[in-house]
C-alpha cells in the first residue's frame, strides 16, 4: 500500500479531472451496502440472515454430494469444509449479537467479521493458510449474494468517490455514475473499450494503470487527471488547489467547444462538402447545442439505454426514448443503431452464457436475429419514433448477406403490422448496416444493393482484421485502426458504396482522428461520425484540404507494408498543409 | 475443567481440512471445548474459531474442556490431534 504522496503515470482513456476519495473495488467480492436499522429491523436482518445461511449450506451440500460422486472424496472434504465455515454456530451468533448491537444490516456486519478472521490468514507465509482464508470468503460470497442479491451489490457512494478496481463494464460506469461517482481509476480496458466510450460520453474521467487496485489504500485522497492518465494518492495540499484550478479551467470544455462549431457545412478546399456527425451513447449536455447546430447524428448506440437496467426494456419505454431523440433533433436526422450486445458491454451477471471465445461469438446482431421478439420490439418503437421522418436504422455486425435478408424481413413484417393498427411511421426509413467484420467490408458491393447506407465500425473491424482484442493490453501495439489492411478494408467498403450510389460513413474512433482525415477524404468518404469533442477540431482541418489532392496520396498509402509507414507517410502530409498554410 | 497441551504434528498445521475433523470431533461432545494459542483463545466447537489459531507445524495449543462428559472429551481431542489427522503425506 502507498503511503505517501505518489504520482502514478497510468493511461489517459477518459479525459477530465476529478477530486475526492477512492474507493476500492476488490475483484470478486461483492461491494456491501452499509445502513443503520431500527430496533425493529433487527429481527427481520436475523432471519434474512439465516436464510441466507440455509440456502448457502443447501447448496455446499448440493456441492459436496456431486464432487463426492464425480471426482471422491478428497474433493468433497473441500466441501465439507465449507459447511462447516457456512453453519459455524458460534460465528453467527456473534453476526447476530453485532447486528442487534450495532443495529447495522446483516451483510455489512456479516462481511466485516468475516474480513476480521480472514486477514490474518490472508497475510499467513503458509499457503494453506491463505487457502483457508480463500475458504472462508467463498462462503462469505455465497452467503452474501444471497443476503443481498446480486443486483443491490452495490450500496450508496460517499460524495466525490473514485471507484478504484481491476475492470470496469459499461453498465458498470452507468450504474456508479447514478451513484454519483466522480470518475474511474482501472487496472484493465483500451481507449476504445466501450468502457472508455461511455465514460467519454458522460465526460467521466478515466484513467489505466497496471494492478492500481492493489497499491492505493482505501478511502485515501486521489486526484484523477483522466486527461493525462495521471493519478496522485495522497496528494498535498499544493495539488489539491493547482487541479482544483485546472478542473475550472477545464470544466465544461466539451461544450465550449461545440459552441465553437461553426455554423456553415464543413467544406474541403476545394468546396467539397462532408458530413460531419455525432457518436451519442446516452442523452447528454452536449445535446441541446448539437442539435441547435443541426449536427447530424452518425451513430446513437441505443444498448446503453438496456445497459442501465437488467432486462431488456418494453417497447413503450423504447418508443419514449427514442421519441425525445427525435424530437431533440428535429432540425436533423438520427441513425439509431439496434442493441448491439456482446461481451465486452455486459456485467458478468446478465444472461449471457460463458463462451470460449466471446469476441467471436453470440453478439451484434446474431442474438437480435435469434431474440426475434427483442429485435421487433425494438423496431416496433424505432418506427414509431420515426414519424418526424428523421430517423435511420442500423444493424450492427454484419457478417453476410442473409443476415440482412432476415433483419430487413422482420422490419417489413413490423410495418405490416403497424400499418394494420393505423399507426403511423415513416415508410420509408432507411435500413443501413455497419461494416466492422472483414468478411463484410469484402462483400460490400453484394450488401450494398439491400440497404440505404453503410457505417464502418473501425474499432472491430480492427480487432477482427488484426486478430487483437482491444480490451487486451499486452497485445495493444498490435491493434492499430491505421494497418494497411484495414485501411484497404476501409477503401474497400467506400468504393463499394459509390459504386452502387449509397453513402458510406465511418464511425470508429479513427474517424476522429485529424492524421486519418486526407486519407478518408481522399478515398472519398460521405461522412465521419465521431464523439462530440473531435467535431471542431475536424471541421477546422477540412477546410485546409484538398480534396483532389488528398486523392493522390490514397495509392501510395494503402500499399504501405505496416502502421509505421502509413502513420509516417500521413505524417509528412500533414505537416506539408501545415506548412502551406503559413 | 480439565486441560492438555498438545502439539500440532501435522505437516500442514491446522488447514482447512484438519480444521474441519477437529471441529467435527469436538462438536460430538456434550462438553465445551475452547483452544489457547499465544494468547488466543476460541471456542474449539467453532471452525472459523480453530482456523483463526492459524496453528502451523510445531506450534502448541491447549486444550481447555468443561462439562459432564469432559474426561472422554480431552482424551479424544488429543487423540485425534496426536494422530496428525491421518495426513499421509
Amino acid at each position: 500500500m502507498i503511503e505517501k504522496r505518489t504520482v502514478i503515470k497510468g493511461t489517459p482513456i477518459a479525459g477530465g479531472i476529478a477530486l475526492g476519495q477512492a474507493r476500492i473495488l476488490v475483484p470478486g467480492r461483492a461491494d456491501i451496502p452499509e445502513f443503520s436499522i431500527t430496533s425493529a429491523g433487527v429481527k427481520s436482518e436475523i432471519a434474512a440472515l439465516e436464510r441466507a445461511v440455509e440456502k448457502t449450506v443447501a447448496e455446499l451440500r448440493q456441492l459436496r454430494d456431486s464432487a463426492g460422486k464425480k471426482v471422491g472424496g478428497a474433493v468433497a472434504k473441500i466441501f465439507e469444509a465449507q459447511l462447516l465455515i457456512a453453519s459455524d454456530f458460534e460465528f453467527l451468533n456473534r453476526v447476530k449479537s453485532e447486528i442487534s448491537t450495532l443495529r447495522r444490516n446483516a451483510g455489512s456486519i456479516y462481511n466485516s467479521l468475516v474480513h476480521e478472521t480472514v486477514n490474518p490468514l490472508r497475510s499467513s507465509a503458509d499457503p494453506y493458510m491463505r487457502q483457508m482464508a480463500q475458504d472462508v470468503e467463498a462462503v462469505a460470497k455465497k452467503v452474501l449474494s444471497h443476503l443481498i442479491g446480486r443486483n443491490q451489490a452495490l450500496g450508496k457512494l460517499a460524495a466525490n468517490t473514485i471507484l478504484v478496481g481491476k475492470s470496469f463494464t459499461p453498465g458498470d460506469i452507468l450504474v456508479y455514475r447514478q451513484r454519483r461517482a466522480i470518475g474511474f481509476v482501472s487496472s484493465e480496458g483500451g481507449a476504445d473499450s466501450h468502457m472508455a466510450l461511455i465514460a467519454r460520453g458522460l465526460m467521466l474521467p478515466v484513467a489505466v494503470a497496471d494492478s492500481v487496485w492493489t497499491r492505493i489504500p482505501d478511502g485515501c485522497r486521489l486526484i484523477l487527471n483522466g486527461s493525462a492518465g495521471t493519478i496522485i494518492i495522497h496528494p498535498s495540499e499544493e495539488d489539491w488547489q493547482e487541479y482544483q484550478r485546472l478542473k475550472k479551467r477545464h470544466g465544461p470544455a466539451l461544450i465550449r467547444r461545440i459552441r465553437k462549431l461553426p455554423q456553415i457545412p464543413p467544406l474541403t478546399k476545394d468546396g467539397k462538402e462532408i458530413e460531419i456527425g455525432a457518436n451519442l451513447s446516452l442523452p447528454g449536455p452536449a445535446d441541446d447545442i448539437l442539435s441547435e447546430r443541426k449536427v447530424p447524428v452518425g451513430l446513437y448506440r441505443t444498448e446503453f439505454l438496456f445497459l442501465a437496467q437488467s432486462s431488456f426494456p418494453d417497447e413503450e419505454t423504447q418508443y419514449k426514448y427514442y421519441d425525445q431523440i427525435a424530437e431533440k433533433f428535429a432540425g436533423t436526422s438520427v441513425v439509431l443503431r439496434t442493441f448491439d450486445l456482446g461481451y465486452d458491454k455486459l456485467s458478468p451477471d446478465t444472461v449471457w452464457t460463458n463462451e470460449d471465445n466471446p469476441a467471436l461469438g453470440w453478439r451484434g446482431i446474431r442474438p437480435m436475429l435469434e431474440m426475434k421478439n427483442v429485435f421487433k420490439t425494438q423496431i416496433r418503437a424505432i418506427l414509431r419514433a420515426s414519424t418526424r421522418r428523421n430517423i435511420k436504422i442500423l444493424l450492427p455486425m454484419i457478417t453476410e448477406l442473409s443476415e440482412v435478408e432476415k433483419a430487413r424481413r422482420m422490419i417489413s413484417q413490423v410495418k405490416f403490422k403497424l400499418r394494420q393498427e393505423g399507426i403511423d411511421f415513416d415508410a420509408d426509413i432507411e435500413v443501413g448496416i455497419m461494416i466492422e467484420v472483414p468478411s463484410a467490408a469484402m462483400t460490400a458491393e453484394t450488401l450494398a444493393t439491400k440497404v440505404d447506407f453503410m457505417s464502418i465500425g473501425t474499432n472491430d473491424l480492427t480487432q477482427y482484421t488484426l486478430a487483437a482484442d482491444r480490451m487486451n493490453s499486452r497485445i495493444a501495439y498490435l491493434y492499430n485502426s491505421f494497418h494497411p489492411a484495414v485501411l484497404n478494408l476501409i477503401k474497400m467498403t467506400i468504393d463499394a458504396g459509390r459504386k452502387r450510389g449509397i453513402p458510406v460513413t465511418i464511425c470508429g474512433e479513427v474517424a476522429g482522428d485529424l492524421l486519418g482525415l486526407p486519407l478518408f477524404l481522399g478515398m472519398g468518404i460521405d461522412m465521419l461520425s465521431v464523439h462530440p469533442g473531435r467535431i471542431v477540431d475536424l471541421c477546422r482541418t477540412i477546410r485546409k484540404i484538398d480534396s483532389n489532392l488528398v486523392e493522390l496520396m490514397v495509392p501510395s498509402v494503402l500499399s504501405s507494408g505496416s502502421p509505421s509507414a502509413v502513420i509516417s507517410k500521413l505524417e509528412r502530409f500533414q505537416a506539408a498543409v501545415n506548412e502551406t498554410r503559413n | 475443567m480439565i486441560t492438555a497441551t498438545v502439539r500440532i504434528i501435522n505437516k500442514l498445521g491446522l488447514h482447512a481440512r484438519p480444521s474441519a475433523m477437529l471441529v467435527t470431533a469436538t462438536s460430538a461432545w456434550q462438553s465445551e471445548v475452547f483452544f489457547t494459542k499465544e494468547n488466543v483463545r476460541v471456542n474449539g466447537k467453532s471452525i472459523m474459531g480453530v482456523m483463526m489459531l492459524a496453528a502451523e507445524k510445531g506450534s502448541e495449543i491447549i486444550v481447555e474442556v468443561d462439562g459432564p462428559d469432559e474426561e472422554e472429551a480431552l482424551e479424544a481431542i488429543c487423540k485425534v490431534i496426536r494422530s496428525g489427522f491421518n495426513e499421509t503425506d
